[in-house]
């Protein structure tokens, strides 16, 4: 290789790096007035974003997000505590069971906003700010249950893994295992995500299906010939709570996020960007009126998580 | 090589064997042992562990056998120069390394299972495509394209074509002549397919996961998932660290003695020179072999493939493909201006990943009759086999302080998650290089680096070009572990899709498959097309 040769590789070399290396730096949109918060959260991007932008216009604050499904989420703030503690300043989880194992960690709680949303989805440490609803997705060919028990008459029915999605798991936490077990013997199967159902009923892989009520409408919506109910004793919920971490540096702007999205502005936003907000009189996405709704203990169930998970994988296979 | 290149190259090597494998995997072995040997026994006991194991080496052994003689027959198959359409067939064969993992098992779904589109459109399901037997199908269909380009290029460096040619004019048949000639000569390129799939189908996870699952099917890789996905609770993020470290000492118990065996009995030297003038067969090549070809791309590439782009442009899964229900919604939403943004991002880290392990890989392979080179072939595979969010969690937990959200950490995931596909295909051609050549350029006063870039690459460009397409095309899609070290400003494509769809919302995923494939295709198509001209002027 000639010397010029040689001169022209490493440049390239260099200018590849530099390029790389310039990937990573804020866009030239970037707010610089205060130090941005940053927030971990697995709410889906088409809620998280407009709540961001939103919030950003009114605080003059910027917003560092890192969103990603709940098991990245979990092993990022896992990596975050084995590396020098956690990165974030604010976590918003998609399920109360995740959010209690890191106040039990100290990661995150300590402090709440004052806020109108009901006790029943609030402790000292969180609130919750967005539901999430385990609803029945059928075939149009086949009958829509008008309770969970008659769930299996639609025919092939899928569920989703409770050991992948925290939906799935406060809907066996609130059904128990006994009534999988029924459906195992109807000729269900478990796949992996509530995603995962609404796609394959939408196919005709399966004739019914548990999912949540965003992706049910979702694939309704682009024109799938499916059905969504929520059966009766009622759709699972589960609420998404939000929390200020503990060893946050810059509090103030965190918890101007935090009960920002907790307010009514905040949760008019939530609503009508995709997800169900937890104030009671704020309009959300698409749900039957008198649509009957149950709530699981997730104080007991998040005790009982491993014998349920057991006695689960008992039915299904691990 | 004993000179100050050959230092720097193992100087160079070890630097970055350290930095994007060995301190990742001390890193997991640390958090294993200090907060989760208290479990050691109680994980390993586990009934479930057991059949996870039993069903990943079940897996491994099954696609390792089904993968190596199919790609190694389409690599013959496709030597033959009149072979009608053999340019279409050789990028056919390679369409499957085009799509990212989950999108391709859906795109079986989509194709096979229950209402899918071969039901549609002949009336024909394959039920089976759920469970053990369509896993083990799919994950073979995707070694395929490896086995055949790892055969590629054992036979552009390796076989003897006029050794071949004498046993034919001997009046050996063409069974004979394989048997006794070609397949000796390729002992070492099969052999590295067949470890190099062994050890990726024992880390592979998005099949089984959405194909096995419905069949209650677990392996290693899908129990790690399930036991992150719990991970806020500290015991089952330690737990799926446990099960990551057993599946490497998994992967250390059988390469170790696999390298060591094939590397040994199967090297050979060179007996003549670079020739690459198959001659011709005494008849016209049988109008079977691109009848076979033709049936096996249908059914693994076509079918699935044509599920996949309808999937793209169809307006909601369930509906018929009809003009009617034609719609570009499902690109618009991944044609954004942040979606361009993270193409050029993914693009770079591609074409970085690539040229950098092609180095990587190259020095590996010319050091692996050394110890040092040796260590560093077998620790490569260790990463490879690892699931690509537990590398991640090893690169976070050992530089998250000073690189986390930094496009810097994805690229080290990324060389050490591929180095291994870098260095493997180049290993399997370098060892029969004849020396001579080598030699006669120094006498004549050719300094090494000289020699090298003369002599020796030449020889070994068909190997540098698969090793190198292989890193950038799996890097491009790569979401796993981009998807755990990311940052604000950092998004490769796949974690903007991602994050735009949750990986349920197949269409936009498709539409992404289809678009990566189109940017990739493309100008590789006219870069090939300008060769060919360049070529034949």
């Amino acid at each position: 290789m000639t010397t010029w040769r040689r001169r022209t590789v490493w440049l390239a070399a260099l200018l590849l790096l530099w390029t790389l290396g310039a990937c990573g730096s804020p866009t030239a949109t970037t707010i610089t007035t205060a130090t941005p918060i940053t927030l971990y959260t697995c709410v889906n991007d088409t809620t998280i974003q407009p709540v961001i932008q939103k919030f950003e216009a009114h605080a003059g604050a910027k917003v560092d997000l890192f969103r990603a499904p709940t098991g990245q989420l979990n092993a990022r703030v896992a990596s975050d505590v084995r590396s020098g503690g956690l990165k974030a300043d604010v976590i918003w989880a998609c399920d109360p069971l995740t959010m209690q194992d890191y106040v039990a960690q100290g990661l995150v709680g300590g402090w709440t906003p004052q806020t109108d949303i009901p006790e029943t989805v609030r402790t000292p440490d969180y609130v919750g700010v967005a539901f999430l609803y385990m609803v029945a997705l059928t075939r149009k060919s086949a009958p829509a249950p008008a309770a969970w028990t008659e769930l299996s008459r639609a025919g092939k029915v899928a569920v989703p893994d409770p050991n992948v999605a925290a939906s799935a798991l406060g809907a066996l936490g609130y059904f128990g295992p006994d009534f999988y077990a029924d459906l195992k013997d109807k000729g269900a199967v478990q796949v992996s995500t509530p995603d995962d159902v609404a796609t394959g009923v939408a196919q005709g892989i399966y004739d019914a299906g548990m999912t949540i009520a965003n992706s049910a409408y979702a694939v309704q919506k682009s024109g799938s010939p499916v059905t969504v109910s929520w059966p009766k004793p009622g759709a699972v919920a589960i609420y998404g709570p939000i929390a200020l971490s503990k060893t946050t540096t810059n509090s103030g702007p965190a918890q101007d996020f935090v009960s920002y999205v907790a307010s009514r502005d905040g949760q008019t936003i939530v609503g009508s960007s995709g997800s169900y907000p937890t104030l009671p009189d704020v309009a959300g996405p698409t749900k039957p009126e008198d649509a009957p709704t149950v709530n699981p203990d997730w104080q007991s169930l998040a005790s009982q998580k491993a014998t349920l998970l057991s006695d689960y994988a008992k039915i299904f296979g691990g | 090589m004993r000179s100050g290149l050959a230092r720097s190259a193992i100087a160079l090597l070890l630097a970055c064997i350290t930095a994007v494998v060995v301190v990742p995997m001390l890193v997991l072995l640390r958090t294993s042992w200090v907060e989760g040997r208290g479990r050691l026994a109680e994980v390993i006991t586990d009934p479930d562990f057991g059949s996870a194991v039993a069903n990943s080496f079940g897996l491994s052994v099954a696609v390792t056998g089904l993968a190596v003689p199919v790609g190694v027959a389409i690599a013959l198959a496709l030597r033959d120069p009149r072979l009608p359409g053999r340019d279409f067939w050789r990028a056919a064969v390679l369409l499957p390394v085009l799509v990212p993992d989950f999108v391709l098992a859906y795109s079986w779904l989509r194709a096979y299972a229950r209402a899918g589109l071969s039901s549609d459109a002949f009336g024909f399901a394959w039920p089976q495509v759920q469970g053990p037997v369509g896993v083990t199908v799919i994950v073979a269909s995707q070694a395929v394209p490896l086995v055949y380009l790892v055969t590629v290029v054992g036979l552009s460096t390796r076989a003897e074509p006029a050794t071949e040619r004498a046993g034919r004019a001997s009046g050996a048949r063409p069974v004979t002549v394989l048997r006794t000639i070609t397949l000796p000569l390729l002992g070492p390129a099969i052999a590295t397919a067949a470890v190099l799939i062994f050890v990726l189908t024992l880390g592979t996870f998005a099949v089984p996961q959405v194909i096995g699952a419905p069949a209650g099917f677990s392996t290693i890789t899908t129990r790690i998932y399930a036991d992150l996905a719990l991970g806020s609770d500290p015991q089952s993020f330690v737990d799926a660290i446990t099960l990551a470290v057993l599946l490497m000492v998994i992967t250390l118990i059988v390469v170790t003695p696999a390298d060591r065996l094939l590397g040994g009995r199967l090297s050979l030297s060179r007996t003549s020179a670079r020739d690459s003038d198959w001659g011709t067969a005494s008849r016209r090549p049988r109008i079977l072999v691109p009848i076979a070809l033709a049936l096996y791309l249908i059914f693994t590439c076509g079918l699935p493939l044509l599920a996949l782009v309808s999937a793209a442009f169809t307006r909601a899964v369930g509906v018929a493909p009809t003009p009617g229900n034609w719609t570009l919604d499902n690109f618009l939403a991944v044609l954004t201006p942040r979606t361009g943004e993270a193409l050029g991002r993914s693009l770079l880290l591609a074409v970085a990943a690539g040229s950098i392990l092609l180095v990587l890989g190259g020095c590996t392979a010319a050091l692996s009759r050394t110890r040092s080179g040796r260590a560093v072939s077998v620790l490569v595979a260790l990463t490879l086999v690892l699931p690509g969010s537990v590398l991640a969690i090893g690169l976070l937990i050992g530089y998250g302080r000073w690189l986390a959200d930094t496009v810097l950490i994805i690229l080290l995931a990324y060389l050490g998650k591929l180095w291994a596909l870098a260095h493997r295909p180049v290993a399997a051609a370098v060892d029969r290089l004849a020396t001579a050549g080598l030699q006669a350029a120094r006498a004549s006063g050719a300094n090494l680096p000289t020699a090298l870039a003369t002599v020796v690459l030449p020889l070994l460009r068909p190997a540098l070009i698969a090793a190198w397409a292989l890193c950038f095309l799996t890097a491009l899609h790569e979401v796993t572990m981009s998807s755990l070290l990311y940052g604000p400003g950092t998004e490769t494509l796949a974690v903007v899709v991602l994050n735009s769809a949750d990986l349920g919302r197949i269409g936009v995923a498709a539409a992404l498959s289809v678009l990566v494939t189109v940017v990739v295709v493309v100008p590789g198509g006219a870069l090939w097309m300008l060769g060919r001209r360049s070529r034949h002027a």
